[in-house]
């Protein structure tokens, strides 16, 4: 366990001493401030769901700058033979990049929660659809930073990492089109792998079962091949 | 497996998709030994040492350290392992470097801060445990590298190229440190440089192209013993004679072609199989031969002579 915490906070202090934290918090802030207000002064309506869908994009944009390094790095660098030689197992060592990097898109949506804030101020908003939200961005965050994970585990360069996590989320963002071409029940097979099928009713207020579980299974393949790629040297 | 071998290795092969980088190498280290792995580049020196600290998975064989197949996450307990170009954290801070090292190696909480203090004292690190690791020099760099090695104090180090790219103060430092650190513990280097393996290992294992063409090169060079002889007389009828007595592979007069002078006092270098009493036998054939035997002494095994004659028989045997 002293292990897997040393881990952690190494992996939280490569990432917060890292200027690509606060350059990405940063654009994340000033983007969702500027559609926050502009939503708020057009519609006069406290609903945060544009600012979820918005920050879903962000997402799918922002975190495989955020995950194109955790592994890539350590391998472009050899730090890896020193991680990897040492009684530690893959799993502990992708589990520990997996947490710090998601506590990254747990203070941007803490920070984003101000706008929440500002509502109660202002008006009285729905707080259902505004926590079903949250769960949805974080469990869609979990989802991400798992793949984006996955592609940095299996290559040594940070930039073809990110571009691969990119073209995987933009897919799984539009992949239901082809379903609405397909015949069923193919149709249903893609429509259902869609992060945007599965992350809107989050965004409405409409919590299923069925939808937590596709991130959740997202997250978990993602974490499994990384400890696969990991494993495979 | 004798108590005394710590590491054994059985028909290791290790092959990157269709290339073969290690090929059936098999080899033991006894608890102790200092030994050198010798090699060009690209010879599987370090694909070895990777597999013997559980970095890279086999393809086949089986590799035991301590008794403990390495594919057992124990094995690692046993080895601390310095890899080639200290790849350490650039952004942490010499110090915090290796509390972490220690905290992933399973040092105690409670022990940390001793084990960091006397490993830092033990390689002259104190002045330096406050700064970025990527604001250190090279020897400093292969310092810590060495210290994290040391942290939970293994029974094993493995060394890969541990002088590569410092200079000659440098070397020399980390070479008598590697040498003070040997003591209780076994420690394998690999280099592609001769000279620096021929100076910190007590035995010399050399590979070429992933095959390990000798588990010892100094007994190699036993086996093959030359002497060094100054015999006055005719240089052809002195080769003549020296080449008739059995066991005498090469006899050759140093510096000068045997039909270039007269009669004189040469020098000659006289190669040999390993066999009792053969300087006996050469002393005798001179001597009978009517000839005066000035001296005669045996030359100390060359490493670089083995090193050049073992890759020529290898590459002969390929050929053929």
């Amino acid at each position: 366990m002293r292990a897997f915490v040393a881990l952690l906070k190494k992996e939280e202090m490569a990432l917060f001493t890292s200027p690509i934290a606060y350059v990405v918090l940063a654009a994340f802030l000033v983007i969702m401030g500027y559609t926050f207000t502009l939503t708020l002064f057009l519609t006069h309506v406290p609903t945060l769901v544009h600012l979820f869908i918005q920050i879903y994009v962000l997402f799918l944009l922002t975190v495989p700058i955020i995950t194109m390094r955790l592994i890539a790095e350590e391998r472009r660098l050899r730090t890896l033979e020193i991680l990897l030689t040492s009684p530690l197992s893959e799993v502990s060592v992708v589990l520990a990049k997996f947490l710090a990097s998601l506590s990254l898109i747990v203070v941007m949506l803490l920070l984003s929660y101000t706008y929440a804030l500002t509502l109660a101020v202002l008006g009285a908003p729905d707080w259902g659809p505004i926590y079903s939200g949250y769960i949805g961005l974080f469990l869609l965050g979990a989802a991400l930073v798992a793949i984006g994970l996955m592609t940095s585990s299996m290559v040594s360069n940070q930039v073809i990492a990110a571009l691969l996590s990119l073209s995987l989320f933009l897919l799984l963002w539009i992949i239901d089109y082809l379903g609405w071409l397909l015949p069923d029940p193919f149709n249903a097979f893609f429509v259902n792998l869609s992060l945007l099928v599965h992350f809107r009713p989050f965004a409405t207020g409409s919590l299923f079962l069925s939808d937590a579980g596709y991130f959740l299974s997202v997250t978990l393949l993602g974490l499994f091949v990384s400890v696969r790629a990991l494993a495979w040297r | 497996m004798p108590q005394s071998d710590i590491i054994v290795v059985e028909r290791l092969v290790k092959r990157y998709g269709a290339r073969v980088a290690v090929r059936g190498v098999s080899f033991t280290v006894k608890a102790g030994e200092i030994v050198g792995l010798l090699g060009p580049n690209g010879s599987g020196k370090s694909t070895i040492l990777r597999i013997l600290t559980g970095y890279l998975r086999s393809s086949s064989g089986s590799v035991h350290i301590g008794g403990v197949d390495v594919a057992d996450q124990a094995a690692r307990n046993y080895v601390g392992y310095v890899p080639e170009d200290a790849p350490l954290y650039d952004w942490m801070r010499a110090g915090e470097f290796l509390q972490f090292m220690a905290a992933i190696k399973g040092v105690p909480a409670r022990a940390t801060g001793a084990a960091v203090a006397s490993v830092c004292a033990q390689l002259d690190l104190e002045r330096v445990v406050g700064l970025p690791v990527g604001k250190l020099s090279r020897g400093y760099r292969q310092r810590v590298a060495i210290a994290q090695a040391l942290l939970n104090n293994p029974p094993i180090l493995v060394f890969d190229e541990p002088t590569n790219a410092l200079d000659a103060y440098q070397v020399i430092g980390i070479r008598e440190l590697i040498r003070s650190l040997a003591g209780q513990r076994t420690v394998l280097v690999a280099s592609h440089v001769l000279t620096e393996i021929e100076k910190i290992a007590s035995r010399i294992m050399i590979l070429r192209d992933g095959n390990l063409l000798t588990a010892d090169a100094t007994s190699e060079g036993s086996r093959t013993p030359s002497f060094r002889m100054r015999i006055a007389g005719p240089r052809q009828a002195v080769l003549a004679g020296l080449r008739k007595v059995t066991g005498v592979v090469t006899a050759d007069v140093q510096g000068v072609a045997p039909t270039e002078l007269a009669d004189s006092m040469d020098t000659y270098l006289v190669g040999t199989e390993s066999r009792p009493r053969i300087a006996e036998d050469i002393a005798q054939s001179v001597v009978a031969n009517g000839f005066a035997l000035a001296e005669l002494v045996e030359q100390k095994p060359d490493l670089e002579r083995i090193f050049l004659d073992l890759t020529r028989r290898a590459t002969e045997a390929q050929v053929a």
